[in-house]
C-alpha cells in the first residue's frame, strides 16, 4: 500500500494528484456519454457507432494536425469532421430504420462502427500515430502537485463546451424544443417544430463533443489507433445507464464519478484489478439498488 | 374552415375512420360524440396530421393539407389540446407555454399571449416555475388549453378534456370553452361527455365505430332519441 513506502504528505498529494486525474478521464467520458444519452434521450436507440465517431474526430484532428500544425485548428476540425459524419449517420443510416424495431438500427450501429474501426485501418494504417501537439498552456503546480498541460485542456475544453451546451438547451428557443422532443416529439411536433431538423442538431452536437473527446483523448496519451473506440463504446453505454438513460446531468455526474472510481481503486488503493471493469461494476450496483440511474427519480 | 370529405384512417388492418365527412365553420364551435374507441380521437389526430389518413381530404381555408406534416399545420394556424393533455413532464408551466408558442417569432406577442394564459387561468401564473409534472389534473388541463392558445390558432382542436377531471373542474373548462367560441375562436371539440359538449357547440356529429350516424344542431342532438339513449344516459 501507498503508506507504505511514502510519507503521509506524498500520499496527500498522490490523492490530489489522482482526484485531477480522475476528473480529466471523467471529463472525457462525459464528452463521449452525452452525445449517447442524447440520441437515446430522442430516438431510443442505442448509437454504439457512436464511439466510432469519437475515433473519426481523433482522426480528422491527427490529419489537420498534420496540415496546419496548429493544435486550436485540429481540434475545431476534428469537432468539425465528428459532426459532418453524424449528422450522414443520422440521415442515411438511421432515419431509413426508425419505423423498424429498435433492433435494426442497433444492428446496423454495431455494423457501422466495426467498418469505421477497418476504415481507419485502411486509410491511416493499422500502427498508433502519435499526436504530439504543442498547446502552448504550459503546466501548473502548485507545490508538489501538478497538473499537466493536457490536463488543464481537458478541463478547459470540457467545461466550455458543457456550458455552451446547457445555455444553449436552457436558454435558447431550439434548445427547448430539444428537450421537449426527448419528453415527448409527437407533441413537439404539433407546435410546430421540425422534429426530424431537432434530431440533426442532436446528432450534430452530440458527434461533436465525441470529435473533441477524440482529440483531447489523442493527445492526452500522444497516441490515436483505429481500435481506440472499441473501449470508450461500451464504457459510455455503461455511463449512460448510470446517469439515467437520456438524463444530461446524470451522465456528466456519472462519467466523473466513472473516472474517479477508476483512477481512486486502480491509482491509490493499487488494486490489481482491470480498469475498464470499474465502470461496469458502478453500473451493475447502480442497476441494483438504483435502477433508474444515480439522478433519475424512481 | 375546415372541410373533411371521405376520409379513411387505418391502424394495420383496422379501418378506424370509414370514410367520415364534416365541416367547420369560422367561428364555430363544432362538437363530435361518440363512444370510447368509435374513432373521435382518430379524427382529431388526422387533423393535426399525427396519424396519416389513407384515402379522404382535409381542406383546411380552402387548401388540401392531408400530405402536409404535423408541424407545417401548426404553422397553418392548427392547434391541439391533445387526449390526456400531454404536459412536457420535465419542463417547467412557462416552458410548456412557450412551447405551444414555437410559430411565434415575435418577442412581444408571445410575452402578450403568456399574460393572456395567465389570465384565463391564474393558478398557472402562481405555478410558473413548476414543472409540468408537479401540477393536478385540473391544473394540466388548464396547462394544455393554455398552451395550444399561445399559437394564435385560427383552429383549436380538442380532444377529450373532461375526461379524469373533477366535475368542478369539467365546469370550468367548459366555461374557458365557451369564452373562446365568443371571442370567435373556432373549435372543434371532441368529448364523451356528451351532454355538456352539446350545451356548448353549436353543432355536433355523432361518430359510431368510425362513421358519422347523425348531423344535426347541438339542440335538435340533444333531443334526439337515439343520442338520449346511447350518450345522455336515457330518458
Amino acid at each position: 500500500m501507498w503508506f507504505d513506502d511514502c510519507s503521509l504528505l506524498t500520499g496527500f498529494n498522490m490523492l490530489w494528484q489522482q482526484l485531477a486525474n480522475g476528473i480529466a478521464i471523467g471529463s472525457v467520458y462525459a464528452l463521449i456519454s452525452l452525445g449517447l444519452t442524447m440520441v437515446y434521450g430522442i430516438l431510443r436507440i442505442l448509437h454504439v457507432a457512436h464511439a466510432g465517431i469519437y475515433a473519426l474526430g481523433a482522426y480528422v484532428g491527427w490529419f489537420s494536425f498534420r496540415l496546419v500544425g496548429d493544435f486550436w485548428v485540429s481540434l475545431l476540425f476534428g469537432m468539425a469532421g465528428a459532426a459532418v459524419a453524424g449528422y450522414l449517420v443520422e440521415r442515411f443510416l438511421y432515419s431509413p430504420l426508425l419505423h423498424l424495431p429498435r433492433i435494426a438500427p442497433l444492428i446496423a450501429s454495431i455494423g457501422l462502427f466495426i467498418a469505421l474501426e477497418e476504415a481507419f485501418r485502411i486509410v491511416a494504417g493499422p500502427h498508433t500515430l502519435t499526436y504530439n501537439a504543442r498547446i502552448g498552456l504550459g503546466d501548473l503546480s502548485i507545490g508538489s502537485f501538478k497538473l499537466t498541460e493536457t490536463q488543464i485542456l481537458i478541463l478547459l475544453v470540457t467545461v466550455v463546451i458543457l456550458i455552451v451546451l446547457w445555455t444553449f438547451l436552457t436558454r435558447t428557443r431550439i434548445g427547448l424544443a430539444m428537450r421537449a422532443c426527448a419528453m415527448d416529439a409527437e407533441t413537439t411536433s404539433s407546435f410546430g417544430v421540425n422534429v426530424g431538423r431537432i434530431i440533426a442538431i442532436n446528432f450534430i452536437l452530440g458527434s461533436a463533443m465525441a470529435g473533441a473527446a477524440g482529440v483531447l483523448i489523442g493527445v492526452y496519451d500522444n497516441q490515436v489507433w483505429p481500435t481506440m473506440g472499441s473501449i470508450p463504446a461500451y464504457k459510455a453505454l455503461a455511463i449512460v445507464v448510470l446517469g439515467g438513460l437520456g438524463n444530461i446531468p446524470g451522465t456528466v455526474v456519472a462519467s466523473i464519478v466513472v473516472g474517479l472510481s477508476e483512477t481512486f481503486f486502480i491509482g491509490v488503493l493499487a488494486i490489481p484489478f482491470p480498469r475498464d471493469a470499474v465502470a461496469f461494476i458502478a453500473m451493475i450496483l447502480v442497476l441494483m439498488f438504483r435502477p433508474y440511474g444515480l439522478l433519475g427519480k424512481a | 374552415m375546415l372541410e373533411v370529405r371521405g376520409l379513411e384512417v387505418s391502424y394495420g388492418e383496422f379501418l378506424a375512420l370509414k370514410g367520415i365527412g364534416f365541416t367547420v365553420h369560422e367561428g364555430e364551435l363544432v362538437t363530435i360524440i361518440g363512444a370510447n374507441g368509435a374513432g373521435k380521437s382518430t379524427i382529431l389526430r388526422t387533423v393535426m396530421g399525427l396519424v396519416k389518413c389513407r384515402r379522404g381530404e382535409i381542406l383546411f381555408k380552402g387548401r388540401d393539407i392531408s400530405a402536409t406534416p404535423a408541424h407545417q399545420r401548426a404553422l397553418l394556424g392548427i392547434s391541439l389540446v391533445p387526449e390526456g393533455r400531454k404536459i412536457f413532464p420535465d419542463l417547467t408551466v412557462t416552458e410548456n407555454l412557450l412551447m405551444g408558442a414555437y410559430t411565434q417569432q415575435d418577442r412581444k406577442t408571445i410575452d402578450a399571449g403568456m399574460e393572456e394564459a395567465f389570465k384565463l387561468f391564474p393558478r398557472l401564473r402562481e405555478r410558473q416555475d413548476q414543472v409540468g409534472k408537479t401540477l393536478s389534473g385540473g391544473e394540466q388541463q388548464m396547462l394544455a388549453i393554455g398552451r395550444a392558445l399561445m399559437s394564435r390558432p385560427r383552429l383549436i382542436l380538442m380532444d377529450e378534456i373532461s375526461l379524469g377531471l373533477m366535475p368542478i373542474y369539467v365546469e370550468e373548462t367548459f366555461k374557458v370553452i365557451q369564452n373562446l367560441h365568443r371571442q370567435g375562436v373556432t373549435i372543434l371539440l371532441v368529448e364523451q361527455n356528451a351532454r355538456k359538449a352539446l350545451q356548448a357547440a353549436d353543432r355536433g356529429y355523432v361518430l359510431e365505430t368510425g362513421e358519422i350516424v347523425l348531423n344535426d344542431t347541438s339542440r335538435n342532438l340533444a333531443h334526439d332519441p337515439l343520442v338520449k339513449k346511447a350518450y345522455l344516459g336515457g330518458a
